[in-house]
C-alpha cells in the first residue's frame, strides 16, 4: 500500500480552478507521501475545500496536472477518482437522506450477488462490522439516515471512505459535529489509517487537531498556498499569524505581529 | 484498511425492539395498509350507495382494467418523480403509440406483407410500439439529463408534440379494427385467461409468498440479524395465501355472458343445463399486466443497483454524483422506462378500444401524477412506493366507477377526484410531519 | 376541442411564416366597392377591367381532416368552374390570427369572404373589416350573430331528431341509454337533446315506451371516457338485472366508446346512433356495430357556398340567392327550398326567444341517416371508398353497399 521509489504518492501541480472569473485556487502545488497526514489549514474562502473537490473529481481543474506515484492522472469526475482510490469525507457529509446507513456506505459500489440483485444482507452485515468500530453505540441500520444525530450521520460518512481500499484519503472537517469521545475516536482512526500507509489530506478549523495529527501543515490564503510547514518548525501562534495574515512569518512586520497580539 | 476494522468483534446482533405493537412485529408497511383500508372503504361506500350492487367480480373486473393503465404508467412515474423529475408527456405518449399499433396492424404491417391474419403480426407490432415508446423516452430523457433542460419543459414540449404527431400519423381520423390476439390484451369477455389458469395463478403466488418469506429469513439468518416472530411469520404467509387464492376464485366468481357462454357450450360440445351454463372468465390480461409490472417495477426499484440510485439522486443529487453514480445515465434510463410503460397502456387502451383515437390518452399524465402523489410520492424526491402509486391508481379509478356506476355525471365526479386528491395528500403530509420527517 | 393542445405550437409557427411571407399584395387591387361595383362594367367602372370574382375562405383550423378534404376542395372547384378565383388562409385555431387572416384577404382583393369562424363572438372586428370593404360574408358552418351575414349549414337540431328517428325505428320502446358529449359544449347539452325531444324522444318516455337507464355527459367528447362510461352503466344494469335495448350516443366519439364498452362486455350489439361520418363509425354501420351515423355531407355545404359566394359577386341581394338546380344531392336539400330562406338565430346569449335574436338569410342543409341499408350514398359522393368502407365486414353479414 505504501508509495514506491522516490516519487510522492501524489502531487498537485499550478491547480487553478475559477467559478465564474473568481479564481478560488490559484495556481497551487501540494504533495502528500504514504503513510504521511497532511493538515490544510486557512481561512473561510481560502480555497482549501474547492482544492481538494478538484483532487475528489466534484470540481474540474481549469489548469494543471495531478500526478500519482509520478504518473500523470485525470479526474474529471467522482468516478475518475474512486477507480484512483482516492477517498473524501466531505464537510457536507454527502449522504442520501432518505436511505439507510448501509445503502449510503455502500452508494455507488453496492454488493450485489451474481445475478446482479443487491446484496442488503451483506451490505448490512459489513456496515454493522465498520460501525462497530467506529460507533459502537450505533442501532439504527435500517433508518434513513436523515433521522440520524450529527454524529451517526458523520459515522456513516467516515465508515463510507473507510470501507474500500484507499490509498489517499480526504477529510475535510471530519470532526465537526462531534462530541469529545466521538473526536478522540476519529483521531486514533486518523493515526491508524496513516500507519496503514495511506497519505491523507486533513481540512480542519481546529487548529490543535493538526498540531496534533498532521506531519506537515500547509496553509491557504485566498487561494494561494501561503507556505508548507514541517508541524515542529513553527508554533501555533506562528501558524495561525499565516493563516491570518496571508504571509510567512519571515515577512511579517512587526506592526502587523503586534496588531495580532493587540 | 478494511481488515483493520472488519477484524473488530462483531457488534451485539440483535436489535432491541419494543413488543408494544406486534404490528410492528409483521414490519407491515402501515402507510399502505391504511391505503388498502381506505380503498376498501371507498368500494363499501359505493355499494352501499348503489343498495349493495357494487361489490361484484364482474364489477370489480371492470373497475380494474380501467385502471390498469394508469397503474402501470404510475409505477414509472413513481421513479420519475422520486428522482426529481416530471413527466408531462405520458398521456400523449400513449396516444402515439397507441395509434402506431392501430397503424402497423391495419396499415404498415400489411403493406410489408404482414397481414392482419398472420398469427405473429400482433406480436410484431407490439415490439416496435414498445420501441417507439422506449424510443421517445430516451430522447426525452437524453435531453434532460445531457443537455439539462428541465424536465417539466422537455415533457410539456412532448405532450404538445406527441399529441400532434398523433394527428399527422392518422390525418386525424380514428383508426378500428385489430388483430383478434392483440385485443385479449385489452381484456374484456375475450381477454381474460380462463378458470384453470386462474386458479394456477393463485397457488403460484402462495408459493412464491411462502417462499419469499422462507427466503427473507434464510437471508437474516445467514447474517444473524433480528427475524420476525414465528407468528408474525406464519400470519404473513397465511394473509399472503388467502389474498392469492381469495382472489383467483373472487376471479372465477365472474362469467361469460350468456350469450357468449351458450356459443361456448356449443363449441365444447356441452349441454346447456337449465338457468345456463355459467363459464368462469378469471383474470383479464390487463390486471395480469399490472401485477406483472409492479412486481418487476418494485424489484428494480428496491433490488437493482438503478432503484437504488434514483432514491438516493432524489434524497441528494450532489451526494449520489459524489459517490460515484452516473447520475446523468441513471435519469436517462428513468424516461426510457417511463416510454416503455406508456407503450404498455398503450397497448392495453388500443386493445379495449379495438383501435385508436385521436384522443387516446387524453388526461392521462394527470391522473397517472395523482396516482403516483396519493399513493404517497412526494414532489420533494427520494420518497414513494411502486405498490403506493398502483394502490393510488385504483383508489382514483374506484372513485371514478363508484360515482358512474351511481348514475352521477362526470363534472361531479372531477370535482370528487379533485378534492381527493388534496386531501390525500394534506393527510399524508399531516403524517409525515408528526411521524418525524418522513 | 382536443387540438387546442396544439395550438400553441402551430400558432407560434404560422407567426413566423406570417412574419416572413405577410407583404400584403398590392393595395390597389382591394377597391372598397369592388363586390357591388364588379358585375356593373358599365358603372364607374374603377374594377372594371374583368367580370372575376375572388372569393376567400378563412378557416378557423386545418387540423380537423374535413375541412382541408371535403368542404376546401368543393368551395374552390365550384367557384373556378363559375370562372372565379378562389384563395384562403388557415388560422390553426387563433381567433387573433384569423382577424388577420381576413385582412390579408381582403387585401387580397376578395370580393366575398366565407368565415368558418373560429369564435363566433370575437370574429366581430373581422366582420367590420369587411363591412368596410364592402364585403359580404357568408358565415360557413358555424352561426355568426350579425344580421348581415348569409347562414350556410347544416341543421343541427335536426341531427339529434334525425339521430333518435333512426333509433325509434329500429327500437320503438325499450330501455335506453343516452350518452352525451361535453357538458359545457351547447351542442351537447342543449341542441341534439332537443332534436331528440322533437323527434319524440320526451313523449316516449312520459308514456312509458321508454325507460332510461341512464344518462351521461362525456367531457371533451372523449372517446375512452364514453367507453369507461358505458362500461360502468352496463354493469350496473347487468346488476340490476336490466336489458339495455338503445344507445343514443350523440356524437362519433362517444358512439365508437360505447360500441367498444358492448364489446368489452360481451353485449350482444344493440342500436347506438352517432352523428359526423368519422371512417370507424362508418366501418361499424357496415360491421352491424352502430345502428345510424347521421351524416352531414360537407361537399354538399361546400358547392352551396361556392354557388352563392359566385351569385353575390354578381351583385345578386342575399335575399334572392338560390341554389341553382341540379348543383346538390336532394337528399341533402333545404326543407325551406332552393331559395335563401329567413332563418332566427338564438342571439348572442343562446337561448331561443330571449329577445336578442337576429334574422339572417340561410340554405340549411338536411343531414342524412345512414344505416346499412343506404350505405350507398358513402360511395356515390366520393366520402369513402368501398375498400376502406368494407374493410373487415363478413361477406354473409355484409350490408348491400359492400356486397
Amino acid at each position: 500500500m505504501a508509495g514506491n521509489g522516490n516519487a510522492p504518492l501524489l502531487e498537485m501541480r499550478y491547480i487553478s480552478v475559477s467559478f465564474g472569473g473568481v479564481r478560488a485556487v490559484d495556481n497551487v502545488s501540494i504533495d502528500l507521501h504514504a503513510g504521511e497526514v497532511v493538515g490544510l489549514v486557512g481561512g473561510n474562502g481560502a480555497g482549501k475545500s474547492t482544492l481538494m473537490r478538484a483532487l475528489s473529481g466534484a470540481h474540474r481543474p481549469d489548469a494543471g496536472e495531478i500526478l500519482i506515484d509520478g504518473a500523470p492522472v485525470t479526474i474529471a469526475n467522482p468516478r475518475d477518482a474512486k477507480a484512483l482510490n482516492i477517498e473524501c469525507i466531505y464537510q457536507t457529509l454527502a449522504l442520501a437522506d432518505n436511505v439507510d446507513a448501509p445503502a449510503n456506505v455502500f452508494l455507488g459500489r453496492e454488493l450485489t450477488n451474481a445475478l446482479g440483485i443487491l446484496d442488503d444482507g451483506a451490505m448490512e452485515d459489513a456496515t454493522r462490522k465498520l460501525m462497530g468500530r467506529l460507533n459502537p453505540n450505533f442501532t439504527r441500520f435500517k433508518n434513513p439516515v436523515m433521522s440520524l444525530s450529527g454524529g451517526q450521520r458523520q459515522a456513516v460518512a467516515i465508515a463510507r471512505a473507510v470501507y474500500f481500499e484507499a490509498r489517499i484519503m480526504i477529510m475535510d472537517e471530519p470532526t465537526a459535529a462531534l462530541g469529545p469521545a466521538e473526536t478522540a475516536q476519529v483521531r486514533d482512526l486518523i493515526r491508524q489509517l496513516k500507519n496503514e500507509g495511506i497519505g491523507i489530506f486533513l481540512i480542519s478549523h481546529d487548529i490543535h487537531d493538526v498540531f496534533d495529527l498532521a506531519d506537515r501543515i500547509s496553509v491557504m490564503y485566498h487561494g494561494r498556498i501561503v507556505g508548507t510547514v514541517k508541524r515542529d518548525e513553527l508554533s501555533i501562534d506562528e501558524v495561525l499569524g499565516m493563516i491570518i495574515l496571508g504571509k510567512r512569518p519571515d515577512e511579517v512586520s512587526r506592526e502587523e505581529l503586534a496588531s495580532l497580539n493587540g | 484498511m478494511a481488515d483493520a476494522l472488519t477484524g473488530a468483534p462483531a457488534p451485539a446482533r440483535a436489535e432491541r425492539r419494543s413488543f408494544g405493537a406486534a404490528v410492528a412485529a409483521t414490519e407491515v408497511d402501515l402507510r399502505l395498509f391504511g391505503m388498502l383500508i381506505a380503498l376498501v372503504g371507498i368500494l363499501v361506500g359505493f355499494h352501499i350507495m348503489s343498495g349493495g350492487k357494487l361489490i361484484q367480480p364482474a364489477n370489480m373486473i371492470t373497475l380494474a382494467v380501467q385502471a390498469s393503465g394508469v397503474a402501470i404508467m404510475a409505477t414509472g412515474m413513481v421513479l420519475i418523480i422520486v428522482s426529481r423529475g416530471i413527466d408531462l408527456s405520458v398521456g400523449s405518449l400513449v396516444g402515439v403509440v397507441a395509434m402506431c399499433y392501430a397503424l402497423l396492424m391495419t396499415d404498415w404491417l400489411p403493406a410489408l406483407g404482414l397481414g392482419i391474419d398472420h398469427p405473429i403480426q400482433w406480436i410484431v407490432a407490439l415490439a416496435i410500439g414498445l420501441g417507439i415508446g422506449a424510443s421517445i423516452g430516451a430522447v426525452q430523457g437524453f435531453i434532460i439529463a445531457y443537455v439539462g433542460v428541465p424536465s417539466f419543459i422537455v415533457t410539456l414540449g412532448g405532450l404538445l408534440s406527441l399529441r400532434g404527431s398523433v394527428w399527422l400519423l392518422s390525418s386525424g381520423a380514428a383508426v378500428s379494427g385489430l388483430q383478434t390476439d392483440f385485443r385479449r390484451i385489452g381484456g374484456g369477455v375475450l381477454g381474460s385467461v380462463g378458470e384453470l389458469a386462474t386458479w394456477a395463478i393463485g397457488v403460484g403466488a402462495c408459493i412464491a409468498i411462502v417462499g419469499l418469506i422462507v427466503y427473507n429469513r434464510r437471508q437474516r439468518q445467514r447474517f444473524g440479524f433480528a427475524m420476525r416472530p414465528i407468528w408474525a411469520e406464519v400470519l404473513l404467509a397465511a394473509l399472503g395465501c388467502a389474498a392469492a387464492i381469495g382472489l383467483s376464485a373472487f376471479a372465477n366468481a365472474s362469467y361469460l355472458p350468456a350469450g357468449l357462454a351458450t356459443q361456448y357450450a356449443v363449441e365444447h360440445g356441452i349441454t346447456e343445463p337449465a338457468g345456463g351454463l355459467k363459464v368462469p372468465m378469471g383474470y383479464p390480461w390487463p390486471v395480469l399486466l399490472v401485477i406483472g409490472v409492479t412486481i418487476v417495477m418494485t424489484f428494480i426499484a428496491t433490488r437493482r443497483r438503478f432503484g437504488r440510485y434514483v432514491y438516493a439522486y432524489g434524497g441528494n443529487p450532489d451526494a449520489a454524483e459524489l459517490a460515484g453514480i452516473n447520475t446523468r445515465w441513471t435519469i436517462m434510463k428513468t424516461f426510457i422506462l417511463m416510454g416503455l410503460l406508456c407503450a404498455v397502456a398503450a397497448a392495453i387502451g388500443s386493445a379495449r378500444l379495438n383501435g385508436a383515437t385521436l384522443d387516446v390518452g387524453q388526461s392521462d399524465e394527470l391522473y397517472v401524477i395523482a396516482a403516483a402523489v396519493v399513493g404517497g410520492t412526494s414532489f420533494a424526491g427520494g420518497i414513494g412506493t411502486i405498490p403506493g402509486a398502483v394502490l393510488g391508481a385504483f383508489v382514483m379509478q374506484s372513485l371514478a366507477y363508484g360515482l358512474s356506476f351511481n348514475g352521477v355525471n362526470s363534472p361531479t365526479q372531477n370535482v370528487v377526484a379533485g378534492i381527493v386528491l388534496i386531501v390525500a395528500v394534506a393527510f399524508d403530509t399531516f403524517n409525515r410531519r408528526r411521524g418525524g420527517g418522513r | 376541442m382536443r387540438n387546442r393542445r396544439l395550438a400553441p405550437i402551430t400558432a407560434i409557427a404560422v407567426l413566423i411564416l406570417a412574419a416572413c411571407t405577410s407583404n400584403p399584395p398590392a393595395a390597389s387591387e382591394s377597391a372598397p366597392e369592388s363586390a357591388g361595383a364588379s358585375q356593373a362594367p358599365a358603372a364607374s367602372g374603377s374594377q372594371a377591367a374583368t367580370g372575376d370574382c375572388t372569393v376567400a375562405v378563412s378557416w378557423n383550423n386545418f387540423q380537423q381532416p374535413r375541412w382541408a378534404a371535403k368542404d376546401k376542395p368543393n368551395i374552390q372547384e365550384t367557384v373556378e368552374a363559375g370562372g372565379g378565383t378562389y384563395i384562403d388562409a388557415d388560422a390553426n385555431l387563433d381567433t387573433v390570427q384569423q382577424l388577420t387572416d381576413v385582412e390579408t384577404l381582403i387585401g387580397q382583393g376578395a370580393d366575398v369572404l366565407i368565415l368558418l369562424a373560429q369564435d363566433t363572438a370575437g370574429v366581430g372586428p373581422a366582420l367590420e373589416t369587411a363591412a368596410n370593404a364592402g364585403v359580404p360574408v357568408i358565415a360557413y358552418d358555424r352561426l355568426i350573430e350579425d344580421p348581415s351575414v348569409l347562414y350556410i349549414t347544416f341543421d343541427n337540431v335536426g341531427v339529434g331528431k334525425a339521430e333518435a328517428e333512426a333509433m325509434f325505428e329500429a327500437v320503438p320502446e325499450g330501455n335506453y341509454v343516452l350518452i352525451k358529449g361535453d357538458p359545457g359544449d351547447p351542442n351537447a347539452s342543449t341542441f341534439l337533446p332537443s332534436g331528440w325531444d322533437e323527434a319524440g324522444l320526451q313523449d316516449k318516455i312520459d308514456s312509458g315506451e321508454i325507460t332510461i337507464v341512464d344518462d351521461q355527459f362525456t367531457d371533451a367528447w372523449d372517446t375512452q371516457t364514453a367507453q369507461n362510461n358505458m362500461e360502468a352503466i352496463i354493469d350496473s344494469a347487468n346488476a340490476d338485472g336490466t336489458q339495455i335495448d338503445a344507445v343514443l350516443a350523440e356524437n362519433d366519439s362517444t358512439a365508437l366508446g360505447v360500441v367498444a364498452a358492448l364489446q368489452a362486455k360481451g353485449y350482444d350489439p344493440i342500436p347506438v346512433s352517432g352523428q359526423d361520418g368519422d371512417t370507424a363509425n362508418l366501418q361499424n354501420v357496415a360491421k352491424g356495430l352502430q345502428y345510424v351515423d347521421v351524416w352531414k355531407d360537407a361537399n354538399e355545404l361546400g358547392k352551396v357556398a361556392g354557388a352563392a359566394a359566385l351569385q353575390l359577386c354578381e351583385g345578386t341581394e342575399m335575399a334572392d340567392l338560390t341554389i341553382p338546380d341540379g348543383l346538390i344531392n336532394d337528399d341533402v336539400a333545404p326543407t325551406a327550398g332552393m331559395a335563401a330562406a329567413d332563418f332566427t338565430t338564438p342571439g348572442p346569449d343562446g337561448e331561443p326567444d330571449s329577445g336578442d335574436e337576429n334574422t339572417v338569410t340561410s340554405f340549411i342543409l338536411q343531414p342524412q341517416p345512414i344505416t346499412a341499408d343506404n350505405l350507398d350514398l358513402i360511395l356515390d359522393s366520393g366520402w369513402l371508398t368501398k375498400d376502406v368502407l368494407c374493410e373487415g365486414v363478413e361477406a354473409d353479414s355484409a350490408p348491400p353497399a359492400c356486397q
